[in-house]
Order: structure tokens, then sequence, then C-alpha cells
């Protein structure tokens, strides 16, 4: 009982009525507003993060993306180039074929033209012939034959000789 | 408001000194036994005045005052919400005016001329009373009258001849804790600082002499301050798990937190 001597009913109505004063003052000074904004700063440095995390994540999206995309351009360029090689190498080859053939064709009519030219200059050999032939006869008969017995003598002889 | 019969040493503080200065004077002669509250009120209207610079122009980037001020609403609310879970942000204002309110009582006895309102037990069982009532408050709200009555017989029940007696036990046990926390509470803050102040005035007492000492009890001063006023808060938030999540405990059986 000495203990609650120390008690002032008065004081201890008074002290709950100025921490009750304090509480609601402090509530809405300072607890209200800076809690809310402690949740604000929170979500928005949250949503922040995921912010970066979704950008950092559609990065390695795209980047594997370009990655692949060049990889395969990358080959088909290379089958590009093989195929185009290999064409080079037909066409050439072709080529090769065909002015062989034309070469070859070329020597051909060359060989043609040679008999052609051969048998042109027999014939005309045979004449310069027929014609010395009845000129030395000419000369050596000192009679002349009509020409055309002339003619067919010589030819007749040199049938023989072609006949030989 | 001295101790019944005994003279003490105290150190002089404004109100003292006042009375002692106009002894005839029927204001000062009214004002004196309301040293207390008169320095409660100057303590009150400092926070108000800090609360309101550091919230007035809240900005989401802060600055100074701002930036120190959230830095003690994080830490309460952190605290807070660590013991009572999600739910416990209803009470961070609540703890946290105590934990500041008790914290600057409890420093001003360094300060000269100020004394503690807090080794006023008066002062303290105000606070106590606010506690115990918040936490009847909070659980009745919580779980109903009924449930609250139920919560107070206590689990373990339902066997045969215990069915009425131990819940009624345990119920008049759980009254009777109840009842005596603000008393434990009130009694063990005033009894801290109270003692706090009494050793501070007789090592001012011993003059030069005393100096190191005194010098050396003012920082022990300091310590106790704020150890006191984590416990006052520390065993409030502990009376509100304990009123709010027993229920919880026994229904999910989890184990407390």
């Amino acid at each position: 009982m000495e203990l609650l001597k120390l008690l002032n009913t008065s004081e201890i109505v008074a002290q709950i009525v100025s921490f009750l004063l304090l509480f609601s003052l402090l509530r809405i000074f300072a607890w209200k507003p800076l809690l809310k904004l402690l949740d604000e700063r929170r979500a928005k440095i949250a949503s922040g993060f995921k912010t970066i995390e979704e950008a950092r994540q559609e990065m390695e999206n795209l980047k594997a993306e370009y990655q692949s995309r060049l990889d395969g351009a990358t080959a088909e360029a290379q089958a590009k180039i093989k195929e185009a090689v290999e064409e080079g190498k037909k066409l050439s080859e072709e080529l090769k074929k065909s002015a062989y053939r034309d070469a070859q064709k070329i020597i051909d009519n060359a060989r043609l033209d040679i008999k052609f030219e051969l048998s042109k200059a027999k014939d005309e050999l045979k004449d310069k012939i027929v014609e010395l032939s009845i000129s030395a006869a000419e000369i050596v008969i000192q009679d002349r034959l009509t020409e055309k017995e002339d003619r067919k003598i010589v030819k007749d002889f040199l049938d023989k000789i072609d006949t030989i | 408001m001295g101790e019944a019969g005994v003279i003490q040493p105290e150190l002089p503080d404004f109100f003292a000194i006042l009375a002692d200065k106009f002894k005839g004077n029927i204001f000062i002669k009214w004002l004196y036994p309301w040293e207390h509250v008169g320095y409660s009120l100057i303590i009150i209207f400092l926070l108000s005045l800090i609360a309101y610079l550091a919230g007035r122009k809240a900005k989401m980037i802060p600055g100074g005052l701002q930036n120190a001020v959230e830095a003690l609403v994080a830490g309460v609310d952190d605290f807070v919400c660590g013991l009572l879970g999600p739910k416990g942000r209803r009470y961070t204002p609540f703890i946290g005016t105590l934990f500041v309110y008790i914290l600057f009582m409890n420093l001003s006895g360094i300060i000269p001329f100020m004394k503690p309102s807090t080794s006023s037990w008066s002062t303290t069982l105000a606070l106590a009373l606010c506690v115990f009532i918040y936490v009847q408050y909070a659980a009745i709200r919580e779980m109903g009258f009924l449930g609250y009555l139920d919560h107070l017989a206590g689990k373990p029940r339902g066997v045969m001849a215990f069915i009425f007696v131990l819940p009624l036990l345990m119920f008049f046990l759980h009254v009777l804790a109840e009842l005596i926390r603000p008393i434990s509470l009130s009694l063990r803050l005033r009894s801290n600082i109270w003692g706090d102040d009494l050793l501070l005035a007789v090592l001012a007492n011993f003059g030069i002499k005393g100096l190191p000492l005194l010098l050396l009890n003012m920082l022990m001063g300091i310590l106790t301050a704020v150890v006191q006023t984590v416990v006052f808060c520390l065993l409030s938030t502990i009376y509100f798990t304990l009123a709010l999540t027993q229920e919880e405990e026994t229904h999910e059986t989890k184990s407390p937190a």
C-alpha cells in the first residue's frame, strides 16, 4: 500500500490524455504518410527490379534469336558457295567438252576442205596435163587433129592413168 | 512527488526551480504537482514538431530529416511485423509512438533542468494502461467477445472432470496475468529510470570529486534509457502477440514464431 501513494489519479488521466494526443498527432503527421510512402517505394523498387529483369530476359532472347539467325545465314551462305562452286565445275566441264567437240568439228571440216581442194587441184592438173599433152602432141604430130578427137584420146589415156 | 517519508536528493529541474523561486505564488503552487505532465507535454510538442516537419512534404526520394524519421519508422515496422506477422502493420503506429515517446522521456533525464517523466509511476502506469486497454480491444476485435473469453480459458481441455475445472482455473489465471502485466510493465520502467535519476542526483551532490563517476553514469543512463524503452516496447508487442496469435497456433498447429 505504501507503493500506491506514488500514484496520482489525475496525473494518470492527464498522462493518458497526453499520450493519446501524441499518438493521434504522430499518426496523422508521420506514421500514416511515411508507412504509405515506404510501401509505395518498396513496390516501386520491386517493380523497377522486375522491369530490369524483364528487359534482361528480353535482351537475352533477342540475342539468342540473332545468334540462331546468324548461324542459319552462315550455313546458308556456305551451302550457296558450295553449290556455286559445283555449278562452276560443271560449267567448266561442259565448256571443255563443247570446246573439244567444236575443235573436232573444225578439224573435220578442214579435212573435208583439204580433200575438196585436193580433188579440185587434181582436176585442174588433169586439165592442164590434157592441154599440155595436146599441145605437145600437136607439136609432135604437126598435124592437127580435131580438138574433139584429141581430147578424147587424152581423156582415155588419163582414165587409164586413173585406173592404174 | 517524493518517496514517502524519505528525503531524497534530486537534480534541479525547471519546475522545482520555479517552485523554489516563487514559493508564495499560487499559480506555481498549482503547477508544481503537474511537473511530470509538463515535461511530457514538452516532449510531445518536440516529437509532434519533428513528425510534422518530416512528414509535411514526404517525398519519394527522401533527404535529411525525412531520412532519419523514415529509418525509425521502417525499423519499428520491421520489428512489429517481425513479431506479429503482416497484420502487425496495424499496431506499428501505436508501438512506434510508445517507443519514441518513452525514449525521449527517458533521455530527457540526461538534459539539465529536465526531469524524466517516466520516473513517475503515474506516467508509466498511464502508458501501460493504454497498452493494456489496446491489447484487450485488439483481442476482442480479432476474436469477438466470446472468442476472447474462450481464448482466456486456455486450450488443453475436454478430459472428463476437467471440462469445467481446468478451463475455469486457467481463465482466472489468465485474467490475473492480464491485470498484472500493466503493473509489472509500468513499475519496471519507472523504477529503472527513477533509480538512474536518483543515482545521478547523488553523484552530482559529490561535486567535482564525483564528476568522473557522474559522466560514466550518464553514459550508463543513456544505455538504461534505450534498453528500458526497448524492453517496454518489446513486452507490449509480445502482449499483442499473445493476445492475437494463440488462437491461430492451436488451429493450424503452427509452431510459435
